[in-house]
């Protein structure tokens, strides 16, 4: 292996041993012109002699160097043909040129004697002596200038600068002079109507205006005037010096910005040459307040598309807050491509506007404080590209386009193919130099892809994010760093992304991802790095806990610690949920739902172990006591059933019990007031309900995120269609709706508000919450919803509310609390308040009913007399069958399901009966997008069972018959359901035993299969249940599902018989 | 129909008023007297909300009866249609302070809303507007309330705040449910969960057992359970089996070893509401059951200490026969069916009413330092209790064995008549 490896080293360290002889020469070429007391000759030897050194055979090698009038040759004898020249080109005419040649024999290093690095070396040196050569004449001239008028009469201030000018650039000199005449002409001065005469020939009038079919004629042209310093002699008679000085200016910057915008809408410009262009223009220029407004929004929209992107709405927003200065800025942070062409991403741009905008849109009547945004260094979204270019790995961008299943099983070694593959070069020097500036400090790499947070579409999540401690050695940190963003680029070729793609119609987008590399917000406590909390922030809130609150009053979900746990649901805890226009209104009021409903745990990162770890917060606290970040900010100290502040010096980590409740936060500062004036501000600019990120250190707030609201999985508002037969609707209605849609409602749980009033005792009232408990347990989950009079689960007047626990509910899809009319008064519904955050976290719907208000369609008549399910269902329970229903929903419809649809944005909900998996028909292609393909999921199930049954051996397993019940009968399987199986066989335990291990083959076969198809992994997906005649008999266990009354197992045909259908 | 018979609390805390009424022949104008309650006040409290609006509340105190000293009960924040039930809670603070023989009436009231929809500063609004609208009616002499449903030691500040700066002065016996060094009393934490021990242990000793030779298992692991374990093992009890909630899993689980819970270890893997960590439980050699098999153990004394309702007849059957007594740390969690048939098989059953009154009892002595404004160290606190709650048993339990009378129904005789005594002694009846 050594043997193998050691051409490849040689080969390296002679690469390398060259480029230190290149780079050398630069250097010493470099110091000639640094030092100031060179003349012109001795800067020609020495770049003669620095060349020949800079070779790869010095020893035969001479070097001629012609500049300006001045030559010098490193030896007499002529040039031989085997030599490499490079021109010297000062404003576009040739002043000579460098040369280096071989006396000896000419060596081949492949394409010629010379290799690529040493011709490019030739043309840096002769860039450089053209550079050189301007300076030099332009200080020539400075310091003529100096002694053109000895008879002490002053010289007007524009005359030396229009004179470089001319010098410098004669075509620009020419345009001024031209303007200049111009302008004199409109002042109404002769005399520059006559000089203009003699530039063009003359015009008449009759010529430019006459109706002529003939092409016009070329003029004459004598612009030499135009070179001279007569038009601005001209001009001082009839303007001041300081007015032709500002013309002059403004006209040169007009040509600058003219140039600059030649190469910003070239489609062939290279992003470098581009941030090089700008960096050049902004030097000169700056912002440019003496141009146009056109000119500069022409400006900054060109910027915007080339470095941030083509979408239309944003551009729209972003000509208007972003300016060249702020791309200016950007541009010494972002690393790209040589070549490249590539932008920002979504994140990356979404966090530069929003930034901008809240610089640019806060004001004293909108304070929203100091709004930071942590250091950040971007990766062009084409680098991409070039590393798939780099490493061969074109195969890869066909990944989409093939079957899910295979998406899914290859995607892990297309992570660590990508984790393999080294980005290339100058890309991992970029990285290099911006962990050089960033610092030993931990930082998240995010993905900012074009497809990421584009106007109209959500992709939260889709891609990976992934922080880094970033300590110890450089050269480790580089690797961690590079590593993390190819792990990243791999994400593009996952399947949930591809998926997700696939459903939207945006699989053939060639997709590019962008990278932002930021410092993490927050403060090295112990061993351990966090900010004191961060969070999530929406402008619409979905989640409305009280009456009092509006949809646009917003929601925050803050957690202590890391960002992480705010932003996706972690189940078993938490955040603390607040509403930015009504900070008072707190969701959790009694001190046991404060306690029990604060964060538990929190992400941080562990400095020492150099990773991202979860902490539970007590051991956390105990840790590093009152050192945590704005520990007064984010915990209340829980003493005597009081929560208080508690006071850093007071904190005693070993005996006081803190609780995260935000109250120091939310009571104390304006941080929630500000937090509603950035969420206000950037809708109103934006044009969009948004959903933010953002974190803060104890003292200082970041904002590290900003998108347009995403509607998720189930959550975006469904369209409402108005043609639904009122015989065809269960209820509607019209108040405090949040967003949503429930497609495959099977069952309905009832409970009679009259009914339940009138109950006598308290034990009954007691069993209907136990029986909705056992109900909870029995039917198929997320396929059935709770409809109620009052306040759920409310623990003080069980009158007021079925008496429910979270635990009661927990697989319903919707709890709907229904408030009916009373002698024209209408109680208090709870919104959910008691289990109102197990509610969020779980995605279960609440809604409130109000039927007796006008214009509203409430079924009553289907709940009260459709057929009552319980008492088959929970027999022990038949005794309050008169106020606790349980309806089939599809046994009383005609085989149709409930549909549920909520729409926040009308304030509507529909729940009407539809044919099971059909879609709606109006307009409903955003939501319907949601479901994916329903009826495949439960199809393919169905056809395996079938198939199973097909080909099942029946007299060696004495089988008698097989049937399918559950989901998959029902057709409401979803992607996670297993296939429940029923079969009926002899009392034979040697030949069950067999039939189990012949199932068993079948169930890990499926749910293999079913992991490729939907990610969705489970260690088998047959549920198999053996009943004898025995059991049939007894109608014990799952006997009872044949025949059943409601939801009947159906039978399949077994053996090799025909198919079944 | 139907809806006149609905289910009604204060008719119930009537029915059973009038069942005990019966048993001790109570005469028709002291019957009628004390079916309901003396005095009822209600009233509206304005506020300005947030947004600038003017709400307005109905708020009410009822006082059951006083005739054995100043009223007490609590304050209620909760949404309407909540009367009958606060007579009924007012009605049963008038047995409950009579059963232990502390010198209180009952009373109970509140405030028509649900906090849920207030901010703090409307809260504390709605609390002083309660007691400004009250006005006289309250004193330390006459009325003290305390917190309830919605309620904290924050309101409790708020109202006694206002009615200082109405009365002038300092009046920290006014409410109960302070915080220590804000005018409340040690022991708090403690007190329902020793209380339920110090009448356990006069039971068990007129059972003539010893308590190093019982066993029990305990229902729930919240504050009461977790103390009267605490105190059950100092006395020399062994507890073998605890049953808690398990969130993640949705179910209640029980935790058993048979040499006996160690209460420290447990309370170590352990949140704040009493759940329990089943890996590490099951690590430290518990043995995790369904969550029903508290009541199936072996031992000699149940504990229900969690939720109402918990022994039913449905599965009062499956309570082993070794148990013979159990004792009532939560309220209601015998059903009365359940009752019946544990009397039936022998089993005494400490009544709620009583074995829970620890935590009311320490309330009155809240009120008692409150008003001589010096507060007693932890000590004292338990001292007191343990001699109240004795004295209670004892006077309770004489009665049921000298009338055979259930524990239930003797603590209701004792209460109901000395209450009833109270008001004839002072010539109302």
């Amino acid at each position: 292996m050594t043997e193998a490896r050691d051409p490849t080293l040689a080969r390296l360290l002679d690469s390398l041993q060259e480029r230190s002889k290149e780079l050398d020469c630069l250097y010493r070429i470099e110091e000639l012109f640094t030092a100031q007391e060179h003349t012109r000759q001795e800067i020609c030897r020495g770049v003669a002699e620095a060349l020949v050194a800079g070779m790869q055979h010095p020893a035969i090698c001479q070097a001629e160097v012609a500049c300006d009038g001045f030559v010098h040759r490193t030896e007499n004898g002529p040039r031989t043909p085997c030599h490499l020249r490079a021109e010297i080109v000062v404003q576009e005419q040739m002043s000579g040129e460098v040369c280096v040649y071989y006396t000896g024999p000419c060596p081949d290093v492949g394409d010629g004697p010379f290799l690529k690095e040493e011709q490019r070396l030739l043309k840096s040196v002769a860039d450089r002596l053209a550079h050189y050569v301007l300076f030099e004449r332009l200080r020539d001239l400075r310091k003529g200038r100096a002694h053109v008028r000895e008879d002490g009469s002053e010289e007007p201030l524009w005359l030396m600068p229009i004179q470089m000018l001319r010098e410098s650039d004669p075509h620009l000199h020419q345009s001024i002079a031209r303007k200049l005449l111009n302008l004199l002409c409109s002042m109404g001065v002769d005399e520059a109507h006559d000089m203009l005469g003699r530039v063009d020939s003359v015009v008449s009038a009759e010529t430019v205006s006459g109706e002529v079919n003939v092409p016009g004629v070329v003029l004459k042209r004598d612009e030499s005037v135009l070179l001279s310093d007569a038009p601005f002699f001209m001009a001082a008679r009839h303007m001041t010096d300081h007015e032709i000085l500002l013309k002059v200016q403004k006209w040169i910057q007009d040509d600058r910005a003219g140039l600059f915008l030649k190469i910003l809408d070239n489609p062939r410009t290279t992003l470098p040459e581009l941030a090089d262009a700008l960096r050049r223009y902004h030097h000169l220029v700056g912002e440019g307040s003496s141009l146009q407004p056109s000119t500069v929004t022409n400006m900054r929209v060109s910027l915007v598309r080339r470095f941030l992107t083509e979408q239309l709405d944003y551009i729209r927003v972003a000509k208007e807050f972003v300016t060249v200065a702020d791309l200016r800025a950007l541009i010494d942070r972002l690393i790209m491509p040589v070549d490249g062409t590539g932008k920002l991403g979504g994140k990356g741009s979404g966090l530069l506007l929003a930034d901008r905008i809240l610089a640019r849109a806060s004001g004293p009547d909108r304070p929203i404080g100091e709004v930071h945004v942590p250091r950040t260094w971007y990766l062009a979204s084409d680098a991409t590209l070039e590393f798939i270019a780099h490493n061969d790995l074109e195969d890869v961008i066909e990944q989409k386009y093939k079957e899910i299943g295979q998406v899914r099983q290859e995607y892990p070694n297309i992570i660590q193919l990508f984790k393999h593959s080294p980005l290339p070069p100058h890309l991992r020097q970029g990285l290099a130099a911006a962990l050089d500036e960033l610092g030993e400090v931990p930082l998240i790499v995010r993905s900012s892809s074009l497809l990421e947070d584009r106007f109209g579409t959500s992709f939260s999540g889709k891609y990976k994010s992934l922080f880094l401690p970033n300590q110890g050695e450089r050269a480790e940190r580089l690797d961690a760093l590079c590593d993390a963003i190819t792990e990243i680029y791999a994400s593009v070729f996952g399947p949930d992304p591809v998926e997700y793609r696939r459903d939207r119609g945006l699989l053939d987008f060639s997709e590019e991802m962008g990278i932002l590399i930021q410092e993490v917000v927050g403060r090295k406590v112990g061993r351990y790095f966090l900010p004191a909390f961060a969070g999530v922030a929406f402008s619409r809130n979905e989640f409305r806990w009280s009456p009092r609150i509006r949809r646009d009053d917003g929601l925050i979900r803050l957690v202590p610690g890391l960002g992480t746990r705010a932003v996706d649901r972690v189940g078993d805890d938490y955040p603390v949920l607040a509403v930015p226009g009504q900070p008072n209104l707190r969701v959790n009021v009694e001190l046991e739902e404060i306690v029990r409903y604060a964060p538990n745990q929190i992400d941080v990162i562990d400095l020492e172990r150099n990773a991202f770890v979860t902490l539970a917060i007590p051991d956390l606290l105990r840790e590093v006591g009152g050192r945590y970040p704005g520990l007064e900010l984010v915990f209340s100290k829980l003493s005597e059933g009081m929560l208080q502040q508690p006071r850093r010096l007071m904190y005693d980590p070993a005996h006081d019990e803190l609780v995260a409740t935000f109250d120091g936060l939310i009571n104390g500062t304006p941080f929630v007031r500000h937090l509603r004036n950035v969420l206000v501000i950037l809708e109103e600019k934006l044009g969009t309900p948004v959903d933010i990120e953002f974190a803060h250190d104890g003292e200082k707030f970041y904002l590290l995120q900003c998108r347009p609201q995403s509607h998720t999985d189930d959550a975006a508002p469904a369209p409402i269609p108005k043609d639904v037969a009122v015989k065809d609707v269960l209820f509607t209605a019209d108040r405090h709706v949040s967003n949503g849609w429930m497609p495959d409602v099977t069952h309905v749980v009832y409970v009679d508000p009259d009914a339940y009033a009138a109950l006598e005792d308290r034990a009954s009232m007691l069993a209907v919450g136990r029986a909705i408990g056992d109900l909870n347990k029995l039917l198929p989950k997320r396929c059935f919803i709770l409809m109620g009079p009052g306040r759920w689960g409310s623990r003080g007047d069980i009158k007021l509310g079925v008496s429910v626990t979270y635990a009661d509910i927990s697989n319903t899809s919707m709890l709907v609390e229904i408030a009916r009319q009373k002698g024209g008064y209408l109680p208090d519904l709870s919104f959910g308040t008691h289990f109102f955050q197990d509610l969020v976290e779980s995605r279960i719907r609440y809604l409130p009913l109000y039927p007796d208000r006008d214009g509203i369609v409430f079924n009553e008549q289907f709940l009260l007399g459709a057929r009552n399910l319980l008492p088959e269902l929970l027999p022990q329970h038949a005794a309050i069958a008169g106020t606790l229903r349980v309806i089939d929903v599809q046994a009383e419809s005609g085989g149709r399901v409930l549909r549920v649809l909520l729409n926040a944005d009308l304030d509507e909900a529909l729940a009407c009966f539809v044919a099971p998996g059909q879609e709606r028909g109006t307009g409903a292609d955003a939501a319907a997008e949601l479901i994916g393909r329903p009826g495949e999921v439960w199809r393919w199930r169905l056809q395996m069972a079938e198939r199973i049954a097909h080909d099942l051996d029946a007299a060696r397993y004495g089988v008698k018959a097989m049937y399918v019940f559950g989901s998959v009968k029902n057709a409401t399987a979803g992607p996670a359901s297993d296939i429940d199986l029923l079969v009926h066989v002899e009392d034979d335990p040697v030949r069950q035993a067999a039939l189990r291990v012949w199932l068993d083959g079948w169930s890990r076969c499926l749910a293999e299969i079913n992991y490729l198809r939907t990610g969705y992994r489970s260690a088998g997906l047959i549920d198999a249940h053996l009943i004898t005649d025995r059991d049939i008999a007894e109608r014990s266990s799952y006997a009872v599902k044949i025949g059943a009354i409601t939801d009947p197992a159906r039978r399949l045909q077994i053996g090799g018989g025909d198919a079944p259908s | 129909m139907t809806a006149n018979r609905a289910f009604n609390a204060f008719a119930m805390a009537q029915s059973q008023f009038d069942k005990i009424a019966d048993l001790i022949g109570l005469d028709a104008g002291t019957r009628a007297y004390l079916r309901t309650p003396a005095r009822e006040r209600r009233f509206t409290i304005p506020v300005r909300m947030d947004d600038g609006r003017v709400e307005v509340f109905e708020g009410f105190r009822i006082v059951h009866n006083d005739a054995r000293g100043p009223a007490k009960g609590g304050v209620r924040f909760h949404p309407h249609e909540t009367i009958d039930t606060v007579r009924a809670i007012a009605m049963w603070m008038t047995w409950k302070c009579a059963v232990v023989d502390i010198p209180l009436g009952g009373s109970e009231g509140g405030v028509v809303c649900d906090p849920h929809h207030l901010g703090p500063r409307e809260q504390e609004a709605l609390c002083r507007g309660w007691v400004r609208q009250l006005g006289r009616e309250l004193s330390p002499e006459t009325d003290v309330p305390a917190p309830d449903v919605m309620t904290g030691p924050q309101h409790m500040l708020w109202m006694l705040d206002e009615y200082e700066t109405m009365r002038g002065g300092r009046h920290p016996g006014q409410f109960t449910g302070k915080p220590v060094g804000m005018g409340g009393s040690r022991g708090r934490l403690q007190s329902t969960g020793y209380g339920l021990v110090y009448v356990l242990r006069e039971a068990l000793k007129e059972l003539g057992l010893r308590p190093d030779a019982t066993t029990a298992s305990v229902q729930g692991f919240g504050n009461v359970a977790q103390h009267a374990i605490e105190l059950y093992g100092r006395i020399g009890g062994r507890t073998v089996a605890v049953s808690c909630w398990d969130e993640g899993r949705g179910e209640a689980v029980t935790y058993r070893r048979d040499g006996g819970v160690d209460l420290a270890e447990l309370r170590g893997m352990t949140d704040r509401y009493g759940g329990i960590d089943r890996a590490r439980a099951e690590a430290a050699g518990y043995a995790a059951l369904p969550g029903e098999a508290w009541l199936e153990q072996e031992v000699d004394i149940l504990m229900p200490c969690a939720l109402e309702n918990q022994l039913t007849a449905d599965n009062a059957g499956r309570v082993h026969p070794r148990v013979r007594l159990v004792l009532e740390g939560a309220n209601g969690p015998t059903a009365p069916e359940a009752d019946e048939l544990l009397r039936g098989r022998g089993v005494t059953v400490l009544p709620d009413f009583l074995a829970n009154a620890g935590g009311v009892t320490c309330s009155y002595f809240e009120q008692v330092q409150s008003n001589m404004n010096y507060y007693w160290e932890m000590d004292e606190v338990l001292g007191k209790l343990d001699q109240k709650m004795t004295a209670a048993y004892i006077a309770v339990a004489d009665l049921a064995r000298r009338q055979e009378l259930s524990l239930r129904d003797a603590a209701y005789v004792l209460a109901i008549n000395r209450v009833a005594s109270a008001c004839r002694d002072r010539g109302w009846l």
